[in-house]
């Protein structure tokens, strides 16, 4: 340390700070040649575009996903992870529909399986959400970075969030699979087991969900299934998210003889609410043009018979396959979590490997 | 905002309406397009929580401001994208 000017250091994270080019935090100065170590990981051309966003009239391209990999803390071993990650986004497909512009304020999420776990130290275990691990915080950090500086999308500005989310700030997590049942979510997406790979779509929060009391599956598939369908995350007719199960949650459901299609399929099941509980909240309806839920005597609701008996349960989860199940977190207590995602409804989450070169 | 902007390229006439919550955004997005100062109006927030009558009377208030940028034309020197 004794041949570093702190001073100067200072200096040069302010600059940033005057630029605007954080998320509120310091961040890590880059040069070129820092940046030069980021691109030496990648095969792949510094102009190539990631993320087109044309009507900003902006490209989020392997350069600028470099320089805000960078700035975030990252190591450049971490960077073909973060290209990955923004290749999952391109294929979720939401980002590049503008949903960084909007009221929700959704921060993006990503899950990492494979062995680069280990080489990079990506945390599955204990904390497993935050914070204490770099590689989970500076990668997640990347992807923010790169959506403020390299597409633009500046809270207050163009990113017009009403109140957003903590989780914008890093959101990134690795499937523990040692300590799992079950194969990874990459594995179920055909993805080998020397290869790594990176899920990714946008969450709208992180639930936490206190289940200690029981070792009946069932049990914990309707805590499960409960939460997914809470009124307040329904926007859409319909409920989807990933189930963040901690192992010991897992294998209670293995040892009762449930594969993980199995505890899809009970908590998608069990992923109803009763209509008496929809209209409570006035969500009983669904708008005729935008398919968004709202009460049924709203001028825009679509025409719905109205159940004679109250308690008739509406199917809000419509396949296991709204489900996405990964494993983390540390094998000590039934603490588990839901993370609320707007899709995918009736399919696997879009899955990106990482290249290394 | 981008949509308006993009008709008055086509030659449609065209003017943009946001709520006042969104101005920051919009005027920031007539800038990224190439077009600092281009006209739009606003009308007061919220839209989504009002009834049918009160989404007419927006509308009715609004109507001379949208008569009085159509007829302007293009008022503002367009910079276009580099």
């Amino acid at each position: 340390m004794t041949d570093i000017d702190a001073a100067e250091a200072r200096r040069a994270i302010e600059h940033y700070y005057e630029q605007g080019w954080t998320d509120g935090l310091p961040v890590v100065p880059v040069t070129e040649s820092y940046l030069a170590d980021f691109l030496a990981t990648t095969g792949r051309d510094p102009d190539e575009v990631l993320i087109p966003m044309p009507h900003l009239n902006k490209n989020l391209t392997v350069r600028l996903a470099a320089i805000n990999a960078a700035l975030a803390g990252c190591l450049p071993e971490y960077f073909p992870v973060v290209l990955a990650g923004w290749d999952a986004f391109l294929a979720d497909g939401m980002v590049t529909r503008s949903i960084w512009q909007s009221t929700t304020g959704t921060a993006p999420f990503m899950v990492v399986y494979g062995p680069i776990r280990q080489r990079i130290g990506l945390n599955s275990r204990g904390n497993v959400w935050g914070s204490g691990f770099r590689a989970n915080a500076t990668i997640g950090r990347a992807i923010r970075l790169g959506a403020i500086n390299g597409l633009g999308l500046k809270p207050q500005v163009f990113d017009q969030a009403t109140q957003g989310t903590p989780a914008k700030y890093s959101c990134c997590i690795a499937e523990n699979e040692e300590d799992s049942p079950w194969p990874s979510l990459a594995a179920d997406a055909g993805i080998g087991p020397d290869d790594s790979a990176v899920t990714a779509t946008v969450i709208r929060s992180v639930l936490h969900i206190e289940a200690r009391h029981t070792t009946i599956p069932e049990q914990l598939a309707a805590e499960f299934a409960d939460s997914l369908c809470r009124t307040g995350a329904l926007v859409r007719p319909r409920a989807s998210g990933y189930v963040v199960l901690n192992p010991e949650h897992a294998r209670i459901f293995d040892k009762h003889g449930w594969s993980k299609a199995d505890v899809k399929a009970a908590i998608a099941e069990q992923g109803w609410r009763s209509y008496r509980d929809l209209a409570r909240t006035g969500k009983e309806a669904i708008a005729g043009g935008t398919g968004w839920r709202l009460p049924a005597n709203h001028p825009d609701a679509a025409p719905q018979e109205t159940p004679d008996d109250p308690h008739t349960p509406v199917q809000l989860i419509g396949s296991p396959d709204a489900v996405h199940i990964v494993v983390a977190g540390a094998p000590n207590a039934g603490v588990s979590s839901i993370v609320e995602t707007f899709g995918p409804f009736d399919r696997a989450p879009a899955i990106a490997k990482v290249e290394e070169k | 905002m981008a949509d308006g902007i993009l008709l008055e390229r086509a030659g449609i006439p065209a003017v943009s309406l946001c709520t006042d919550a969104f101005k920051i955004t919009a005027e920031a997005m007539a800038n990224q397009m190439g077009f600092p100062g281009y006209q739009y109006v606003a009308v007061p927030h919220p839209v989504a929580s009002r009834t049918e009558k009160e989404i007419d009377e927006m509308a009715r208030d609004a109507l001379p401001n949208v008569i009085r940028v159509l007829s302007a034309g293009m008022t503002y020197q367009e910079v276009r994208p580099s």
